[in-house]
């Protein structure tokens, strides 16, 4: 009884001091604001409480944690921009994969409540310092890849018992797969038959057409429902799309080429939506468009061979950068699961190739934060926000760099992960 | 004159199928290919062959004469890879069936059917003992447009499947299809398509290699296993009878596919491993490869369907320059192939119509071939490749008088192909009418009655 008794009484300390701290000694490197050598952070009930050079531990926070960070480099947790992290497990086993559904139009789909809080991936993703991932609906594998409105996009911090501790945002934005015209071949070798341009061009339009009435038919509901029409029966897919029609929320349009862009842009203009550029690979002379509008662009993995025959061979790693220099808001996604680890070496090459280094890191860390909406929350380290951090000795574009502490939430994670055990499984493997 | 003219129809009537026993063709140019052109000659026919040739020759009494003012007597055009004389779909493979000798199923449309195969024991996509010798339809309506443009023999091949069979010299004109046949056994017809079949083998373009090499090894051990039962020795186990096996012992020469640089080296390879001579067809990028295919000696064929941009392509596609390039390039491989010294002939490949197959030989002399070289390529080359060439390709004494006389140049597009021989029959172009599409036409043998002759 007793020592159930002193038990309990330990508990609020213990809570306090899960996701409190006070690191001293550490570079900071806020990526809002300039870099500071020999600083303090100090962290109380999960946020940023201060800065500064010299900070003592409060007063009322006797026996807080304080860590030494002589050498060590402290910067804002990642955000992956767009991933499946806990929607999948092993993409070829059915029963572990859950990232999309069958049908064109899901808006209705919330990947949130899905994730597998215990996924073997998001250690991996984790232990390269990536704190919250955008979470997709219906990329990748199996379901869904044929949809057009594949569902919502969630937010989610990359640690927490349950989903609901994860959450960010539960509904972030709203997917849509433009509709692209699919005259290639099929199939390969002299023997691949070809699609008409004609043929696909027309599937295409009906598909862009069936688009159209799905969003008519949302703006109907909508107004039917702000008005209680009599009878109006609830229908959860044009529920769904009501925060994006009232521009709550924005919409993230997957559009590689020049085509399907242009068309995104008029189709945001037209429903008067919020537009987030997603995918994109060849934008051409959409680009002006896009900077000039601020729509901002998410995009794909720069590691990667270039497009077309004929492309540089730079082209992938030179086209953020390109972006960047023609005033284009952007931020990284992998577009996968155990690879969004790789996320830090997207912004990387990219600044290799020409984009300045400030906006590489602001590509994977305040740059998706705000255009998530989620820059009050995370993204930098200010004082007030949630102390997402990673804690590096060094340069996190830098592929030797090491993570050696992450905290979500003020809470520090561990960084041990199924590839960190099996190297030590094997590491001591008798002779 | 009139009453001469008069009776010559009549004649013609009356003695249609049997050609008369001389014809001369004089006063033409005739560009005799085996040696120098002729610019005012005679050609003398006798019993369907040339029995003269030369600038000053005695026209036999009661010869059929032709007023050659004008004309040009070329030895009779050759496809030297086509599919005149033969119907879709009467030539299909089968997509198994090496060992099962089961009748061949019913032609369908597209190739694969029946279960998929496992591998190169159920001899996927093969036919190598289709004989296009067989297949020939006197009905195909391209024979009478091919004369109309000037040809008097295609080499015809069963093109569908990996192994898809034996070709055949086809004269272009004839009463019964075996009358059409010249040879039988041109050589047999490779290509390195897939199994065209979900799962089955080969699937790629190594299992495809890998299948032919398989089956040359197969083939191999076969004749032995062949030569030793036939001897009668104790004991021995018959050999399982395998058509497929029997079908490649039988190919005095392969047709192997190339485009690419990349492919021509690679099938030069494959050639010399296969041990069997071997012709390369297609060589659309043949312009960057004259070198390597004199050093090897093999003869080509270059396909004379030049590669054109997709007409429902996507106008936004990024071609590439690879792409570009062989477009701009294609029509200059036969001049670098005549440059080097490599022996060619022209193929229509599908080309709409044969007077097209012209005029797309017309584009490589515009890209720098010599016309000369063009006529011998449509004519005694083609015959050498397929060792035919001492029964026709040139205007020589004793070969099989085919000939292409036309009204002015061969590839003057103003020009006209004004009358033919094959096979010592004469015939005349018919007039342009579309023929009804799957009909069958009239046919186009004109014997005797004609303008600009009279008898002697």
């Amino acid at each position: 009884m007793r020592t159930v008794l002193s038990f309990l009484a330990s508990l609020p300390l213990l809570a306090g001091a899960n996701d409190s701290f006070l690191l001293r000694n550490a570079t900071i490197c806020p990526v809002s604001g300039p870099k500071v050598e020999g600083a303090s952070l100090l962290v109380l009930d999960g946020k940023i409480a201060d800065i500064g050079p010299k900070i003592a531990v409060p007063k009322d926070r006797k026996g807080l944690k304080v860590i030494e960070g002589k050498g060590l480099s402290v910067y804002p947790g990642m955000i992956d921009s767009g991933a499946e992290a806990g929607l999948s497990e092993i993409s070829s086993v059915r029963e572990t994969s859950d990232i999309g559904e069958l049908g064109r139009f899901n808006p209705q789909l919330r990947p949130l409540i899905a994730v597998n809080p215990e996924s073997e991936h998001i250690p991996v993703i984790r232990a390269n310092g990536i704190t919250s991932v955008a979470l997709l609906p219906g990329i990748g594998a199996s379901g869904g890849t044929m949809s057009l409105i594949g569902g919502q996009i969630s937010l989610i911090h990359l640690d927490g018992w349950t989903w609901e501790e994860m959450e960010i945002r539960r509904m972030g934005a709203m997917y849509l797969r433009y509709p692209t015209i699919g005259a290639r071949p099929r199939g390969f070798g002299p023997s691949a038959a070809r699609i008409g341009f004609a043929e696909a061009k027309r599937a295409r339009d009906t598909q862009a057409q069936d688009l159209k009435e799905f969003f008519e038919q949302a703006r109907r509901y909508q107004l039917a429902r702000r008005q209680n029409v009599a009878g109006q029966t609830v229908d959860l897919k044009f529920e769904a799309m009501i925060p994006l029609l009232e521009g709550k929320v924005p919409l993230v349009v997957l559009a590689e080429q020049e085509r399907e862009i242009k068309e995104a842009i008029g189709l945001a203009e037209r429903e008067k939506v919020r537009l987030i550029l997603a995918g994109v690979k060849r934008p051409g002379a959409t680009v002006e468009t896009i900077a000039k509008k601020k729509i901002p662009v998410i995009l794909g993995t720069t590691l990667e061979l270039p497009e077309q025959d004929d492309d540089p061979y730079d082209a992938p790693f030179t086209f953020p950068g390109d972006l960047v220099k023609a005033g284009v808001k952007i931020a990284f996604a992998s577009f996968a699961n155990q690879f969004a680890r790789n996320l830090p070496y997207e912004a990387a090459q990219a600044v290799a190739f020409g984009m300045p280094y400030e906006e590489g890191l602001r590509s994977v860390t305040l740059n998706p934060a705000e255009i998530w909406g989620i820059s009050d929350q995370v993204g930098s380290i200010e004082k007030g926000k949630l102390a997402d951090l990673m804690v590096t000795d060094g340069d996190p574009l830098e592929i030797r760099t090491q993570v050696k502490m992450l905290f979500v939430k003020g809470a520090a994670v561990d960084l041990e992960s199924k590839h960190t055990r099996l190297y030590k499984k094997y590491s001591a493997r008798p002779d | 004159m009139r009453v001469v003219f008069l009776g010559l129809l009549v004649f013609a009537g009356v003695r249609a199928a049997e050609p008369p026993a001389f014809i001369a063709i004089r006063n033409a140019r005739v560009v005799t290919v085996a040696g120098p052109v002729i610019e005012r000659g005679a050609v003398v026919v006798q019993n369907g062959f040339i029995t003269d040739v030369g600038a000053s020759v005695s026209v036999p009494p009661g010869a059929w004469l032709v007023e050659g003012e004008g004309l040009t007597v070329y030895p009779g055009l050759i496809d030297a890879l086509s599919t005149w004389g033969l119907i879709e779909g009467a030539v299909l493979a089968s997509p198994t069936g090496g060992r099962a000798a089961t009748p061949a199923p019913a032609p369908s449309p597209s190739l694969p059917s029946g279960p998929p195969s496992r591998g190169p024991e159920d001899r996927p996509a093969t036919t190598s003992w289709l004989k296009a010798a067989d297949q020939v339809q006197i009905a195909d309506r391209r024979l009478e447009q091919a004369r109309n443009a000037g040809f008097t023999t295609a080499v015809s091949f069963p093109h569908r499947g990996i192994i898809a069979g034996h070709g055949a010299a086809l004269s272009l004109a004839g009463e019964t299809a075996g009358q059409m046949v010249m040879s039988p056994d041109a050589g047999l017809y490779l290509t390195l398509s897939t199994s065209g079949q979900f799962g089955s083998f080969p699937g790629s373009l190594m299992g495809s290699i890998a299948y032919i090499r398989q089956v040359w090894l197969d083939a191999a051990h076969y004749r032995q296993a062949k030569d030793l039962y036939a001897r009668n020795t104790p004991g021995l186990v018959r050999p399982n009878y395998d058509r497929a096996l029997e079908g490649v012992l039988d190919a005095r020469r392969i047709l192997l596919p190339a485009t690419s640089r990349v492919e021509i080296e690679r099938m030069i390879r494959f050639a010399a491993e296969l041990h069997t001579p071997a012709v390369l067809y297609g060589l659309h990028q043949g312009y960057r490869s004259a070198e390597v295919l004199k050093t090897a000696g093999l003869p080509v064929i270059v396909s004379a369907k030049w590669p054109v941009k997709a007409r429902d392509a996507d106008p936004e596609e990024e071609e590439t320059l690879r792409t570009l390039e062989t477009r701009d390039k294609a029509q200059s491989t036969p001049a670098a192939l005549a440059g080097a010294g490599v022996k060619f002939a022209f193929s229509s490949d599908g080309l709409e119509s044969p007077r097209e197959f012209v005029r797309a030989v017309k584009k490589s002399i515009d890209a720098g071939l010599k016309p000369e070289d063009a006529i011998r390529a449509l004519t005694l080359s083609a015959a050498e490749i397929y060792g035919i060439a001492q029964r026709i390709g040139s205007i020589e004494k004793g070969k099989v008088a085919n000939l292409t006389i036309i009204a002015g140049d061969l590839f003057d597009d103003r020009s006209q192909v004004r009358m033919l021989f094959i096979d010592g029959r004469k015939y005349l172009p018919t007039p342009e009418t579309p023929a009804p599409p799957g009909g069958v036409p009239p046919s186009g043998r004109l014997s005797g009655g004609s303008t600009g002759e009279v008898r002697q």
